[in-house]
């Protein structure tokens, strides 16, 4: 029962982060970038005013009747006659209930109709791939090199770790992704290399369609899945090589840490192998307190790297995506970026929220409360 | 007394953190590889910082972001020393203002001059720019120049008249002319793209049918006549021969100088390492003694908001509003140090209770010292030295953030900052033509400046750490 409570707990502290960042941006919206919603009103409206003109073109007078009553339909159901504080509840429901609204540039991404729920969904499958892949890997392998590294103290090889460990926290993931793509899609074309990788983008042209409508059914074709692990191969080099090191270093901290413990001294002197200390005195009281490193660096490693990372491939994820909104049309593309904003926050409390699990799951003074 | 026990006394009481006296500290940061590695890092750092403060104009950025400022730099030009690694010599950049005189006769002035340029190059330059400066508006100007290649041949070009205040030879359609004609003359037929300048046919002959660059001395001679101008000044010509390559660093899209545009990222790095830093360790010192050290429903409130601030997702927030409200580079910075303080004030609010506990805090507040003497003699020095640790560790966090942020062309200033020059980098297709000058500069400027601040911080552990002191 306690395990459920502290995970209720948790739970409850989480969708409290996604409302806090949820009224943060509503309220900035409604008061001192209202103007954006009320642009965004007059474009859902001028499309169903075209629309109705498409049909009959000589009813011009009818169109703008209808984009009249529309806007002021909509203008009631945003709230914009509201005042800001009540007017920020409305932009709360609505984002929370998915209705996020019409992009100002469609065409920018591809997607059919320029709903901003569609143009995300359809982003939403490769930020997780990456991420996944990026997250588990990288703290598998840091991991593990951080624990063999902590257990040789003071060797050569630690020194290596700890410096690689140093460089790498301070090298900006997205410009190591723009060197791998002048490396080994720019170069090695240039001298003729029969291998050399794709400039970027998630997908060959011929799949990439299906990849936006029906991602699933890109996983039933195997020559796609190919494709696309082949597309995935230089992204997740860039995540490794940078965030490996983060997880080595915090891994060889705590082991550290925990070695100089009185129990391991203990253990050794019992005459237990040394495999045994290792794996169930060392290793098994570090895993909760590098999981717990993990938790406060997540924000950063997400955020700080991976969603600039797609930027820089082309990778069609959130980061891209936010990258088409804020550049590609010259003004930004704000229902995207809020909605965006919105998702993102939801993904990273996914994430946390299934860390937090874990971490239950490791800590035994946790688990047993 | 005597002064010897006095002595004795003094060493004894004198100022220590976490038991080490300020010398057996600087001592102990310096004893490492990493720590005299740090900190010689970290003064070329603030020297170049300072010495681009004093190199770059004070209206650098309205420089900057003038186009017509950069209009006879080449565009997308590696820096001149490739000429040292390949076998190809690209002519680089010149900028001359040669001897000239002045001669006034019968209300006319005649403006006089001859250069002579070594041409030792298998590319040759692009443009000649004649530029005119301090010569009335209202005067007409022609100028005629010859050019003795050589070979002994020579070229007349002119009369030209300059728009703008000066003369750019390769988009005269005359120029393109009479250097054809000099060919044709010749015996000898050249075909020019429509788009292709001629030029760099001023520094090329034929050669066993094939045009190859004529490299040798070449004397260019300028005749420039000004009428209805009162006076001139003394040196009223400039010529500027566009290269193929460029200075230090290169060029970008639009001519831009790249050596200066990196030099500008120094300061702002550095400043937006420093600030942000300085920001947060303050936030998260007051809120991490006023939750360690008052107990109850400050404490509690506390620690709730600090829960919230670390899971907070900053940087999407940071696109956001920058977006919302085009927020400038340091709106930005100091948001994201408002959202960074969480993890920092946990730690402080821990070790503040551990010291709340302490005897000799009990014993303070027995003999009737009060909150703010405690606070002073007994609680700050103890953080100081964590404090400082994290001043250290939480700068190459908010570069890397904030120079993300700009790689997105938001939060931006008037200078040009390393994420900023990325920016257009990858939006002008500059990665995909393979310009590495323009792309692995700023980068790694970016991973200089974290990894300082990261040694340092790993320097000053065993002073923080004391567990990792002897080890």
């Amino acid at each position: 029962m306690g395990l459920l409570r502290s995970l209720g707990f948790r739970a409850i502290n989480l969708v409290l982060i996604l409302i806090v960042v949820l009224f943060i941006i509503s309220y900035a919206l409604s008061g001192p970038a209202s103007s954006v919603l009320e642009n965004q009103v007059k474009i859902e409206a001028r499309a169903v005013a075209q629309a109705v003109l498409k049909h009959n073109p000589n009813a011009a007078s009818q169109a703008q009747q209808v984009y009249n009553t529309i806007v002021a339909q909509l203008e009631k159901a945003y709230g914009l006659n509201q005042p800001p504080i009540i007017r920020t509840f409305y932009i709360m429901w609505d984002m929370l209930s998915f209705n996020w609204g019409y992009s100002f540039f469609p065409q920018n991404y591809g997607v059919s109709n320029g709903k901003v729920v569609n143009i995300i969904a359809s982003a939403l499958p490769g930020t997780i791939i990456l991420d996944t892949f990026g997250i588990l890997l990288s703290a598998v392998i840091g991991i593990y090199i951080g624990t063999r590294s902590a257990l040789r103290y003071g060797s050569i090889s630690d020194r290596g770790v700890m410096y690689y460990a140093a460089i790498s926290n301070g090298l900006p993931q997205w410009w190591v992704g723009i060197v791998f793509i002048i490396a080994f899609a720019v170069m090695l074309r240039e001298i003729h290399s029969p291998i050399y990788f794709p400039f970027g983008g998630i997908l060959d042209p011929q799949y990439f369609g299906t990849w936006l409508t029906n991602p699933v059914a890109v996983f039933a074709n195997a020559s796609a899945v190919i494709n696309l692990l082949w597309h995935l191969a230089l992204p997740l080099l860039t995540v490794l090589i940078v965030n490996i090191g983060g997880w080595a270093y915090f891994a060889r901290t705590v082991v550290l840490n925990v070695a100089q413990e009185d129990f391991v001294t203990v253990a050794r002197a019992k005459g237990l192998s040394e495999n045994q200390v290792v794996n169930k005195y060392i290793i098994r009281p570090a895993a909760p307190a590098i999981l717990t490193s993990i938790l406060i660096t997540i924000p950063f490693v997400l955020f700080g790297g991976f969603l600039v990372t797609e930027v820089v491939f082309k990778w069609w994820g959130l980061g891209y995506v936010y990258n088409i909104a804020i550049t590609a049309a010259g003004t930004p593309d704000t229902p995207v970026v809020v909605a965006l904003t919105y998702a993102s926050t939801l993904l990273y409390i996914v994430i946390v929220f299934v860390l937090e699990i874990l971490y239950i799951m490791l800590d035994p003074r946790v688990r047993e409360q | 007394m005597s002064s010897q026990e006095k002595k004795e006394k003094r060493r004894g009481s004198g100022f220590r953190i976490l038991g080490m006296s300020p010398s057996e500290i600087s001592r102990e940061f310096f004893s490492s590889n990493t720590g005299k590695v740090a900190s010689a890092l970290f003064i070329i750092l603030v020297v170049v910082s300072i010495y681009s403060y004093f190199a770059l104009p004070p209206n650098f950025g309205a420089m900057w972001n003038n186009p017509s400022y950069w209009k006879f730099n080449p565009v997308d030009a590696p820096p001149a020393w490739i000429n040292y690694l390949t076998t190809q010599k690209l002519a680089p950049q010149v900028e001359i203002t040669p001897p000239q005189s002045v001669v006034q006769y019968h209300g006319v002035t005649y403006i006089t001059s001859t250069i002579s340029v070594a041409d030792p190059y298998t590319v040759p330059w692009q443009d000649i720019y004649v530029l005119f400066n301090g010569i009335p508006a209202n005067a007409s100007v022609a100028l005629q120049l010859t050019i003795y290649r050589p070979d002994g041949s020579s070229i007349t070009i002119g009369p030209l008249t300059p728009s703008g205040g000066y003369i750019d030879l390769a988009s005269s359609l005359q120029v393109e002319d009479q250097i054809l004609n000099f060919f044709s003359s010749n015996g000898q037929s050249v075909n020019l793209a429509p788009t292709q300048s001629a030029v760099p046919l001023l520094f090329q002959a034929y050669k066993n049918g094939k045009l190859t660059s004529l490299n040798g001395n070449y004397t260019i001679k300028l005749l420039v006549t000004v009428f209805n101008a009162a006076s001139v000044g003394s040196s009223p010509l400039s010529i500027i021969m566009r290269g193929n390559v460029y200075g230090l660093m290169g060029t970008d899209f639009e001519g831009h100088d790249l050596w200066e545009g990196l030099l500008a990222g120094f300061p702002i790095d550095l400043e937006i390492g420093i600030v942000s830093a300085l920001i947060t360790m303050v936030i998260a010192i007051v809120v991490g003694i006023m939750s360690g050290y008052f107990k109850g429903w400050i404490d509690e409130v506390l620690t709730r908001i600090t829960d919230l601030v670390i899971t907070l997702p900053a940087f999407p927030l940071l696109i956001v509003f920058s977006v919302l409200f085009a927020w400038s580079l340091w709106d930005a910075i100091i948001f994201l140090s408002i959202l960074s303080w969480g993890g920092a004030a946990r730690i402080i609010r821990s070790m503040i209770m551990q010291i709340r506990e302490a005897q000799y805090i009990e014993g303070a507040k027995i003999v009737g010292a009060r909150g703010s003497w405690i606070l002073r003699n007994h609680i700050l020095p103890q953080i100081m030295p964590y404090s400082l640790y994290l001043l250290v560790t939480s700068a190459p966090g908010a570069i890397l953030t904030i120079s993300a942020l700009n790689f997105l062309n938001l939060a931006g200033s008037a200078y040009p900052t390393w994420g900023n020059l990325l920016y257009w980098a990858d939006d002008t297709g500059a990665l995909y033509a393979g310009m590495w000058w323009w792309v692995i500069p700023p980068g790694l400027l970016i991973a200089f400046v974290a990894v300082v601040f990261i040694l340092i911080a790993i320097a000053s552990e065993p002073v923080v750490n004391p567990r990792l002191r002897y080890g």
